[in-house]
């Protein structure tokens, strides 16, 4: 005959069982005296227990009213709306942060951090070619003061270093357009002479497609296109970006007359000859000008910026054009 | 009135005695059995005798932990003001009632975690079904452990107690 497993009593004394197992139990109870006293010795087990924790009860003390604690609920569950309601939008303000930052990083100046590297931190291969530049730039300032004439054919105001024609430019556009710039007044209203027309970044590359010289990764603020005076029956373009300073760089091609006459026709430029001659590496500058000539056309930049750092665009702006 | 309201009244005590056999301090075990109250009001659970046994063991658990943390002596029965030297005790029946309470709650530290735990549920009025789903246990497994529970609870205070009675005599 099965007897019974002390817990499944633990289990019967404690009503922890189903009727039908309770009827079986007591059943077998009813014939088995040992199981009998088994049951016994468990439930006097269980009374000891409860005697023994019920000596660990602690005193009898106050019971605050059930409206109390419900009072303290209702504060507890506005305190909690309170913070839940704090969080959603500190939140939401944290996602509005973040997007704003993430529209100013690659959205509105897509590449103003890319952009500034060759202006501030020129190449090594920059500062060479500005060495270089330096270097050459000690005879031009001996024939300075000699006539013209004397100076060879590029007179007094570039180096001639390419013959070839200059090549449309294909740099590719900038990512995205700011319509709405503004451009400092002054600097060329005195020298835009004549009929200038004003167009959109769109309409500058309908009309030269991707020969229309500019600074990679700058927004464009403006082009303006002219009629050559000296140059013939051709263009000439301005297209004018925003640094992330706020100020703004031109980008000049067109006829090297026109484009020579226009840089040294500007307020502040130094005039008589802002060009002096150059043999290499064909890139002439001051008063924050770079300009390089292709045969009979010129390349020019432009802004307020230190000399190696408008080289250095300069040169990787013929670069990429030339290896186009 | 209420479900909540009712069990409030029939389950208060025993919560506050669950409480107190954890953390040893009657007024904290009233304070924490008044905020498990309070929690069960604010968030009105299904299952509302399970939670409110659930949630006062997780109290008194953090409890313990603010009390290491704090390097802090629990407070022992016998140092309970309430359970103080009654005016109308003899001395030596206080004494024994403090050496008794001190072996209860020695012979209770003897015991594992879990067996702790399902006894102590047991004992402020659970089901099996409401301590196995505490515990995690199974069903079957909490009559089990019931009775290893008790078994050593009783060995281990008559060991205490006899060694006590020993070093008197």
């Amino acid at each position: 005959m099965r007897h019974i497993p002390e817990d499944e009593l633990h289990s019967y004394l404690d009503q922890a069982l189903s009727r039908t197992q309770c009827v079986e139990i007591e059943s077998h109870l009813a014939g088995c005296e040992g199981c009998r006293l088994t049951r016994d010795g468990i439930a006097a087990l269980r009374d000891r227990t409860t005697a023994l924790l019920a000596a660990l009860a602690p005193p009898r003390g106050f019971m605050p009213a059930v409206d109390l604690l419900r009072e303290r609920a209702a504060a507890r569950s506005a305190r909690l709306h309170r913070r839940r309601r704090a969080a959603a939008w500190a939140a939401s303000l944290v996602v509005a942060l973040g997007l704003g930052w993430w529209a100013n990083t690659y959205v509105s100046r897509p590449s103003a951090v890319a952009s500034r590297l060759p202006v501030t931190a020129p190449s090594p291969a920059a500062r060479h070619a500005d060495t270089a530049a330096r270097i050459a730039m000690l005879p031009a300032a001996r024939n300075a003061g000699r006539p013209a004439a004397d100076r060879g054919p590029a007179g007094a105001m570039a180096v001639s270093t390419e013959s070839a024609a200059l090549r449309p430019t294909t740099i590719a556009a900038p990512r995205v357009e700011l319509s709405t710039g503004t451009l400092p007044t002054g600097e060329f209203e005195t020298s835009l002479g004549g009929i200038w027309r004003t167009l959109s970044w769109a309409g500058a590359r309908d009309e030269r497609g991707d020969s229309v010289p500019h600074i990679d990764g700058l927004p464009v603020v403006e082009v303006q296109v002219g009629q050559a005076k000296v140059g013939g029956n051709k263009s000439i373009m301005v297209v004018a970006q925003q640094l992330a300073s706020g100020d703004v760089i031109r980008t000049i091609e067109g006829p090297a007359a026109d484009v020579s006459q226009l840089l040294s026709s500007r307020p502040g430029a130094s005039n008589p000859s802002p060009w002096p001659t150059l043999d290499s590496p064909g890139i002439a500058g001051g008063d924050g000008t770079m300009a390089m000539r292709h045969g009979d056309r010129m390349l020019a930049i432009t802004a307020p910026l230190p000399n190696d750092s408008l080289r250095a665009m300069m040169r990787r702006l013929n670069a990429e054009m030339r290896g186009k | 009135m209420d479900d909540l309201e009712q069990l409030y009244q029939t389950t208060y005590a025993a919560v506050v005695r669950f409480l107190y056999r954890k953390v040893w301090d009657a007024d904290r075990a009233e304070d924490l059995a008044q905020e498990v109250f309070v929690r069960a009001l604010a968030h009105r659970p299904e299952k509302p005798r399970a939670w409110v046994f659930a949630v006062a063991a997780n109290l008194a658990r953090d409890e313990a932990r603010a009390a290491i943390r704090r390097k802090r002596h629990l407070v022992l029965m016998t140092n309970d003001p309430d359970q103080g030297p009654s005016p109308t005790m003899a001395a030596d029946d206080q004494v024994e009632r403090d050496e008794r309470l001190t072996a209860v709650h020695d012979a209770l530290d003897t015991l594992t975690e879990r067996d702790r735990e399902v006894l102590l549920l047991w004992d402020a009025g659970l089901s099996y079904p409401e301590i196995a789903q505490q515990t995690g246990l199974a069903v079957g497994a909490v009559g089990t452990t019931l009775a290893r529970a008790r078994k050593r609870l009783v060995e281990a205070y008559d060991r205490q107690h006899s060694r006590d009675h020993a070093a008197y005599s």
